[in-house]
């Protein structure tokens, strides 16, 4: 630790502090454009100038670490001479864009201006014209001329996230910003550039000119587009969220949001959003809509009892909604009423090995088994590689039936077949440890068995139990690794075992919290006891089941058998019109929540704006359901939080007990079809990001698109599975194994769920042609 | 009776001399006064010599308003359709009039000197929202006879 002094007062830092963040911790403001700490010093702008004692000139406080017993000045004559210097330069060529600047009242070159800047500028001369408003891509606009020059820009996509898409052009006074050979930046984290120009050089295309600072709502709050639950600010203005930004947590979260957060937040005024209650396709009265539901309820209540109610919530709703839920249930609905939440994957973690974030900054080892959180979970991607950049000696593993590696985050790769992962996994870890009861039990049926790389399969075992801090991203697609990853616990003993799962609605643990049971077999049994005939009522709320279920054939014999079904939510669901009632239900910042994020945190979601149309939020809508049922119900309070708000769920319960593994069957067919969850494809529809959407959605080895006669382009492929035929586009991708076809899930498109994973057999391309 | 007498010619002699001073109010509206010369009344939103509007929807007086009377909504115009004479205008820009003060700040406020205070003061209404005066309003002021 080292003591200095800045401006009179002492502090004490850790070794390699720069002066700035020093004089952060005392609250002193020293003016900063290009320093940022992920991403390091630089020295490019010289606004940080301070005068430390003994140095002959000022120094950029950026670049320089702190030393015992220096005395810094941030005030005074030189400093001030400095500054004002500085920002006499920087305007030289600025324009006088201010009115017109999206940044305005924002702008940190407006605000340094203002509190140190010349009064006026000398230069007379005529300023140089650059690009203004051009886009960089769909999404972001670059005006040249207001560019400061600090780099953050160029720094973070080159350095930070590893895809140099923006570069410095020119020499001198020349020099601009441009995107490297003109193409646009396309990169899933490019939005955050707007967010880190300082200036308004970089703006967001989806924001322009839509508010400014004193006459909008900024609410903190949470992405509600994936599991990973980026804290950040909603911006509203006259009733529409306008714009979504990072919100830095010191010390947690520094903010990043990847453009599916950032620029999704448009689907609340979709064309399809449902903005009003249909009772049989026909819209009524939205009182109409809940005196019917009141009669199915009582209808089915009287003939089959409450236990022919079967209750299913999604990712679209927040945990006081399923707590609403859960007790209007038990207490108006009557007992027995059967509680489910939608699923994607049929696994399941329980919260006694649930990790954090956290856990990734003191990792010596990263293991994905079968997480491809580029993908799935983009902003932990990003978390991943700062840790990767800070340790090169990061022990990483990619564990999967695809290559998981990007040049960007390289893995060590391990290749199991489908539904071999477990397997794998316990069958390494018992080569290393013959003599774990656990382990014998887990492997029991897998005699005779071998993984595909026996090798590969040890060398992974050894890291899972030899390195002293492991983090584990699970897709959750095989259920039986639970069992494993209990195992693996508790052979670990002391040193830590954190597991973060990277799948599942985005506030799964939310209604877990608020008593929803949340596993795959309570909806499993929900649907089955539908397709028995037990359930009669089918309550579905915020859930898209037909498009995210894993088991699709279930939930449609369910809907066709089931009687009555009720839909809740923002957007008509796949086969709505086995849904005789519709409900239109406010969504994400449209009233005030709690949400769960995949590390179990609970964060508050703001209500920004009001709901649309008659959509109306459950806590409303059941309090009129009650009514019209003519029982009383009040919401009942409750608050998710055990302490403070971003507070963690706690960690109770034991690693799941060992039990047999199912041994893998060996796959015959042309293409195994493969789902995987992708942020820009599934969830909410959004007309700003339709240019991110991959056109082409399937995925498959260039060694069989050569096979099948898919040209560097794509093309369309038909392919046979249980007797469906199907037509998707697919690319030539290195991302997809041989043998493989990967789709993300929930295209309407490519529904993978509904055409099953599993082997499928290609339709040659005449045949196809021909049709 | 005298006393009677000399009170009613008393009170008559005042109002014939008042009959001959000259008088404090003015026959309005035939008759008008005149103001002085930076008098501030109802807004108006100034074009260029091109006819385009000089407001660009910054929101400057907006924000400046010490009564919260200004709503502008800016928006960007179609390429080669600009309606201001950059690319950004206001699509609304509401000024309401029962709660400005007429202190002039937005005036002071705008770097373009769109915004500005004429001496047109004739403003009633029979209800309140007619006492808002919105874009369309504001572009063709009324001219003080
Ligand atoms: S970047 Fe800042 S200083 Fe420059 S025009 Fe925009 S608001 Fe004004
Ligand atoms: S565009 Fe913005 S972030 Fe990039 S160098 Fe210029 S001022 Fe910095
Ligand atoms: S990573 Fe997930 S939570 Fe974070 S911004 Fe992207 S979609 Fe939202
Ligand atoms: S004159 Fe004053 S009170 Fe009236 S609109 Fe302008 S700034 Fe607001
Ligand atoms: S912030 Fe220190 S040189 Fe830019």
């Amino acid at each position: 630790m080292i003591r200095l002094t800045i401006d009179g007062q002492t502090v004490t830092v850790p070794e390699g502090t720069m002066i700035v963040d020093a004089a952060e911790k005392l609250g002193i403001e020293v003016p900063i454009y290009c320093y940022h700490q992920a991403l390091g010093p630089l020295g490019a702008c010289r606004m940080c100038l301070v005068q430390v004692e003994k140095m002959p000139k000022l120094v950029t406080g950026c670049t320089t670490p702190v030393a015992e017993g220096m005395v810094v000045h941030t005030k005074g004559p030189a400093v001030e001479k400095g500054r004002r210097g500085i920002l006499e330069f920087l305007l030289i060529n600025h324009p006088l864009d201010c009115p017109v600047c999206d940044k305005g009242g924002e702008c940190h070159l407006q605000d340094y201006t203002f509190r140190y800047g010349p009064p006026a500028g000398r230069f007379a001369e005529a300023k140089l014209e650059r690009l203004k408003d051009a886009p960089v891509s769909e999404l972001i606009l670059i005006d040249q001329e207001r560019c400061v020059l600090c780099q953050r820009c160029v720094r973070f996509l080159g350095e930070y996230v590893g895809e140099p898409q923006l570069m410095l052009k020119g020499r001198g006074v020349e020099t601009v910003v441009a995107p490297v050979d003109d193409r646009p930046v396309d990169s899933r984290f490019s939005g955050n550039i707007i967010d880190l120009c300082p200036v308004g050089a970089l703006t967001s295309a989806a924001y322009r000119f839509k508010a400014r600072p004193w006459n909008q709502e900024r609410h903190p709050s949470v992405c509600p587009h994936c599991p990973v639950g980026c804290p950040v600010t909603v911006t509203a203005r006259e009733e529409h969220v306008v714009r979504v930004e990072g919100r830095p947590i010191p010390e947690h979260d520094w903010g990043w949001l990847c453009d599916r957060g950032r620029f999704g937040y448009d689907f609340a005024v979709a064309p399809s959003r449902l903005l009003s209650a249909r009772v049989a396709g026909r819209v009524v009265p939205e009182v109409a809509a809940v005196r019917h539901l009141a009669n199915l309820v009582r209808t089915v209540r009287e003939q089959h009892g409450a236990a022919a109610i079967g209750v299913v919530v999604g990712g679209q709703h927040s945990a006081e909604d399923a707590f609403y839920l859960r007790h209007f249930a038990e207490s108006v609905l009557g007992e027995g009423v059967r509680l489910a939440v939608s699923q994607t994957v049929k696994g399941y973690l329980p919260l006694a090995l649930n990790g954090t974030y956290d856990d990734i900054g003191v990792a010596d080892a990263v293991v994905l088994l079968g997480s491809d959180p580029y993908r799935a979970a983009p902003v932990l991607y990003l978390k991943l590689r700062e840790r990767w950049r800070r340790d090169p000696q990061l022990v990483r593993w990619g564990v999967g039936v695809r290559p998981l590696s990007r040049p960007t985050l390289p893995l060590r790769e391990l290749r199991v077949g489908p539904q071999e992962m477990a397997a794998t996994v316990a069958w390494g870890l018992f080569s290393q440890r013959p003599d774990d009861e656990g382990l014998r039990l887990l492997t029991e049926s897998l005699e005779g068995w071998q993984p595909r790389d026996p090798e590969g399969a040890r060398a992974l075992a050894a890291t899972l139990l030899d390195s002293q801090h492991l983090v584990l991203l699970w897709d959750g697609k095989e259920p039986w690794m639970e069992a494993v990853l209990g195992v693996l616990t508790r052979l670990r003993g002391e040193k830590g075992t954190r597991v973060l799962p990277t799948f599942g609605p985005p506030n799964l643990r939310g209604f877990e919290w608020a008593g929803i049971p949340a596993r795959w077999g309570a909806l499993e049994d929900l649907l089955q006891a539908t397709v028995r005939g037990e359930v009669r009522l089918l309550w579905v709320l915020g859930a898209d089941l037909l498009r995210e279920i894993p088991d699709y054939a279930l939930a449609a014999q369910a809907l066709e058998r089931v009687e009555h079904a009720v839909f809740e939510g923002l957007f008509p669901p796949e086969g709505s019109e086995r849904f005789e009632l519709w409900l239109p239900g406010a969504g994400w910042s449209e009233e005030p929540g709690t949400w769960a994020n995949l590390e179990g945190r609970l964060r508050s979601v703001a209500e920004a704006v009001p709901p649309p149309g008659e959509a109306r939020p459950v806590k409303s809508l059941l309090t009129a359901l009650a009514r019209a049922l003519r029982q009383p119900w009040t919401p009942p309070e409750w608050n998710p939080y055990l302490g403070a708000e971003g507070g963690l769920l706690p960690r109770e319960g034991e690693p799941t007990a060992p039990a047999r593994l199912p041994r893998p069957e060996p796959t015959a067919g042309d293409l195994y079809v493969w789902g995987e969850p992708e942020v820009f494809v599934g969830g909410y529809p959004s007309e700003n990001l339709r240019p991110r959407r991959p056109s082409l959605l399937g995925e498959i080895h260039p060694v069989d698109a050569a096979a099948w006669g898919i040209g560097e382009d794509g093309g369309e492929l038909g392919i046979e599975r249980f007797g469906r035929r199907w037509t998707v586009t697919v690319r030539p991708s290195a991302a997809a194994a041989p043998g493989m076809l990967i789709l993300p899930l929930g295209a309407a498109e490519a529904p993978v769920n509904q055409i099953g994973e599993g082997p499928a057999s290609v339709i040659p391309r005449v045949e196809v042609e021909r049709r | 009776m005298f006393k009677t007498v000399k009170a009613l010619a008393k009170g008559l002699g005042t109002t014939l001399r008042a009959l001959t001073e000259p008088r404090d109010t003015i026959a309005y509206p035939e008759k008008r006064r005149e103001y002085a010369p930076r008098f501030r009344g109802k807004h108006m939103l100034a074009r260029d010599e091109d006819g385009h509007e000089l407001c660009v929807g910054c929101g400057l007086c907006e924000a400046v308003c010490p009564a919260n009377a200004i709503r502008v909504v800016a928006a960007e115009a179609e390429p080669g359709k600009n309606i201001s004479w950059t690319d950004r205008y206001s699509v609304d820009y509401e000024v309401d009039l029962i709660r400005c003060i007429f202190c002039g700040m937005c005036e002071e406020a705008c770097p373009t000197n769109a915004v500005r205070l004429t001496p047109f003061n004739e403003l009633a209404a029979y209800s309140r929202l007619d006492m808002i005066a919105d874009k369309e309003e504001l572009l063709h002021p009324p001219v003080r006879k």
